[in-house]
């Protein structure tokens, strides 16, 4: 236990001293900074003496806006339709357009205009944009638009008082929705970072297991240490200072994350992606960092084992290898299932058992489903169990392997001399 | 303090490494475990050291089970390494650290030992700054620095210039003096005659011949007479066939049988101009070869 404690004390701080493993933090936490106070810092200019002339100058020469053409049948229907539609495009200028289709185009490849609506009938028009954007939804607001003129103009023909059928046209149905499980919408982001956080963690910090443990043995400190401590006081001395350091890493990031949202919170107003990521409730928060622990020592053990068997450090990216898969294989099944938007499937079911897996997969379900109570407590009673009994083999696997020189063992022979030793 | 080695077998996936491996090394003696690349030797030590366990056989420290929390160890292996870019301080104060010391303890030792190995200057310096030579001289104390029982030394000369070799010889002389248990194992027999008065020699992990070396080489024929003499030419000469030049200049005189050794030695300083006469021994390296050499009997020897 004395061993342990300097082992992990020595590991930890060599973290610690490394400048790559502060280095990272520090920019992680500062590109945190760097988002969260981005809308604090657009406001403070956008409301100095630039921003203003910006305001007032945007009106009168359309120097802000992207400009929106409309092409209407006659003089007053386009100014009528234009009128209309900058109710409707606040993000536009809108501009009635007198002229062709071919001076539209004109216009629009030119870069005088971004789009232009050229309405053929009351119930027709075709939309003319220079890039046809993935998000682009001017079309369906424009037909929405149309179709409301369309239709008041057609009960007003039919004898209707204007006010009264734009009250027909503006009559709304309201709904509330009361959801007895989770929300996936708004679950979707925060377990979608969490678990890409969570893979990413366990996959350098299991690296760098990997790496301590072949590095010294390539520079043959294994000699001395192996004669000086235990291989198991080693091998769980290095994993879990790597595992705390893992944590603090991500405590540092998520943390100062958490603070500098709180700082702004009131210029996030309205922005429902960072609202939901922030608003993830703590028991998530509380099972993100056992999922994390435990999949990450299982994974450390098993990489810090295969370190040992390699005596060059350029073999370990080869030898990691079959780990790395398995986890990516467990990583895609959560994230698959995670867009395709039917989480409880059998695959995750199954997946949230299986030691080497549940951990992402056990954790996607909580997030997004209603999981029992028993199921999420024997998924961490079989990965606790896991934990230990993968611990203890790869001690014993270090053991053999960081004497084992020249040509990596074949896995036979090693269970052959873990029998022996 | 006595460590015995008693009848060590051990094997790796099929293959017998160790047979039958026995000695005894004494506390103020040095002994010299020797054996040409792959006979067994670093295994024999990572046995003694727990490492790993023998198949069969026993390690005793003083006639009973070997204490590994109690006895200290202190290990030199061959293939030297630390953190080549941890601080030399840091590294030797955690090893020590390891091996039992407490912190303020294991930070006065180290710096004992880099004052007295001349190295008090690179305290603070990473390691892959060092040569090569004074690199072996922090490998050293991490040996030295937990003043161990039991001194295992993996060729500690390899490497070192005479005057560290002088400084290291007077380390190993001081431990030696200090009653601790020092076993060498090397292939610089010269060392080995220098500082070990017991000796085992391992042939395909097989004891191929042990015992005390001044025994040892008593044990053979003592017919031959070295002799050191400007008249060279002169004995020659007078004993014809017998003698015969060796590489230093000197003369190797064959006598009839070592009962005429007093006749014979008597006869040269009497007739010629002698520097020096003495009865003609094997070096340790002649013994070796003819113990471990490719021509090498395999059944054991006894010799003393």
């Amino acid at each position: 236990m004395r061993q342990f404690r300097k082992i992990f004390g020595f590991e930890f701080k060599n973290y610690l001293q490394n400048k790559v493993f502060v280095g990272v933090t520090v920019v992680l936490v500062a590109a945190m900074a760097i988002v969260m106070f981005s809308p604090r810092v657009m406001e403070a200019l956008g409301s100095g003496p630039g921003g203003a002339a910006e305001d007032v100058g945007a009106a009168a020469d359309g120097g802000g806006l992207p400009i929106m053409l409309v092409v209407g049948e006659g003089e007053q229907d386009a100014e009528a339709i234009a009128q209309a539609f900058s109710g409707a495009f606040a993000s536009y200028e809108v501009r009635p357009y007198y002229g062709d289709a071919e001076a539209v185009r004109e216009q629009i490849v030119s870069g005088e205009a971004a789009c232009a609506f050229v309405i053929e009938s009351p119930l027709s028009y075709t939309y003319y944009v220079g890039n046809l954007s993935m998000y682009d939804s001017n079309t369906m607001v424009a037909s929405e638009v149309l179709q409301g003129i369309y239709r008041q103009n057609a009960m007003v023909e039919s004898g209707l008082d204007p006010q009264d059928a734009s009250a027909i046209l503006e009559a709304r149905v309201s709904g509330t929705i009361e959801n007895l499980g989770m929300d996936q919408a708004q679950n979707f982001f925060y377990t979608y970072i969490m678990i890409f956080a969570l893979y990413m963690v366990i996959m350098i910090y299991g690296q760098m297991v990997a790496t301590s443990v072949a590095s010294e043995k390539s520079s043959r400190a294994m000699e001395l240490l192996i004669t000086t401590a235990d291989p198991t006081s080693m091998i769980f001395g290095k994993v879990m200072a790597s595992c705390l350091a893992g944590l603090l890493q991500i405590v540092a990031v998520f943390g100062s994350a958490l603070l500098f949202f709180h700082l702004n919170s009131s210029y996030w107003g309205g922005v429902g992606i960072v609202e939901s990521i922030f608003g993830m409730p703590g028991y998530l928060l509380a099972y993100m960092l056992v999922f994390f622990m435990l999949g990450y020592l299982i994974y450390a053990f098993m990489y810090g084992a295969v370190g040992s068997t390699v005596s060059k450090l350029e073999d370990i990216n080869t030898a990691v290898m079959p780990i790395t898969l398995v986890f990516i294989a467990g990583f895609f099944v959560s994230i698959f299932s995670m867009t395709g938007g039917d989480v409880d499937n059998m695959l995750v079911k199954a997946c949230s058992f299986i030691p080497i897996t549940s951990p992402m997969a056990m954790f996607t379900r909580i997030a997004m489903t209603t999981v029992p109570a028993h199921e999420i407590a024997i998924s961490i009673a079989i990965l606790i169990v896991a934990a230990i009994g993968i611990g203890v083999l790869s001690a014993k696997i270090y053991r053999v392997g960081v004497l084992l020189y020249g040509t990596r063992p074949k896995l036979g022979s090693l269970l052959k001399s873990l029998g022996e030793a | 303090m006595d460590l015995s080695v008693n009848n060590i077998e051990k094997s790796f996936v099929g293959k017998q490494v160790l047979s039958d491996v026995a000695f005894h090394a004494h506390g103020g003696k040095a002994f010299g475990l020797l054996g040409r690349n792959g006979a067994g030797k670093t295994t024999t030590i990572r046995i003694i050291m727990k490492v790993f366990p023998a198949d069969r056989g026993e390690v005793l420290f003083d006639g009973r089970p070997f204490g590994y929390s109690t006895e200290k160890l202190g290990y030199l292996p061959e293939e030297r390494g630390l953190y080549p870019k941890k601080k030399i301080i840091q590294q030797l104060s955690y090893l020590a650290e390891l091996k039992g010391l407490g912190r303020s303890e294991a930070i006065r030792s180290v710096d004992y030992w880099l004052d007295r190995l001349g190295m008090a200057e690179y305290r603070n310096r990473r390691l892959d700054t060092l040569s090569k030579g004074n690199q072996q001289k922090i490998q050293l104390i991490t040996t030295l620095a937990h003043d161990p029982d039991i001194v295992i030394l993996d060729e500690p000369f390899s490497g070192l210039d005479p005057v560290n070799a002088m400084l290291l010889k007077d380390v190993v002389k001081e431990q030696i003096g200090q009653g601790k248990i020092v076993i060498f194992s090397s292939h610089q027999m010269n060392y080995i005659e220098e500082f070990c008065d017991d000796i085992a020699i391992l042939h395909h992990g097989r004891i191929a011949l042990q015992g005390s070396l001044g025994a040892i080489k008593r044990a053979y024929a003592r017919d031959r007479l070295v002799v050191r003499s400007e008249q060279g030419e002169a004995i020659k000469e007078a004993f014809g066939d017998a003698c015969t030049a060796r590489e230093d200049k000197s003369l190797l005189i064959h006598l009839g049988s070592a009962g005429d050794k007093r006749e014979g030695m008597r006869h040269i300083v009497e007739n010629f101009d002698v520097d020096e006469v003495k009865v003609f021994e094997p070096s340790l390296n002649d013994i070796f070869v003819e113990y471990a050499g490719d021509g090498a009997q395999e059944v054991d020897h006894e010799a003393v």
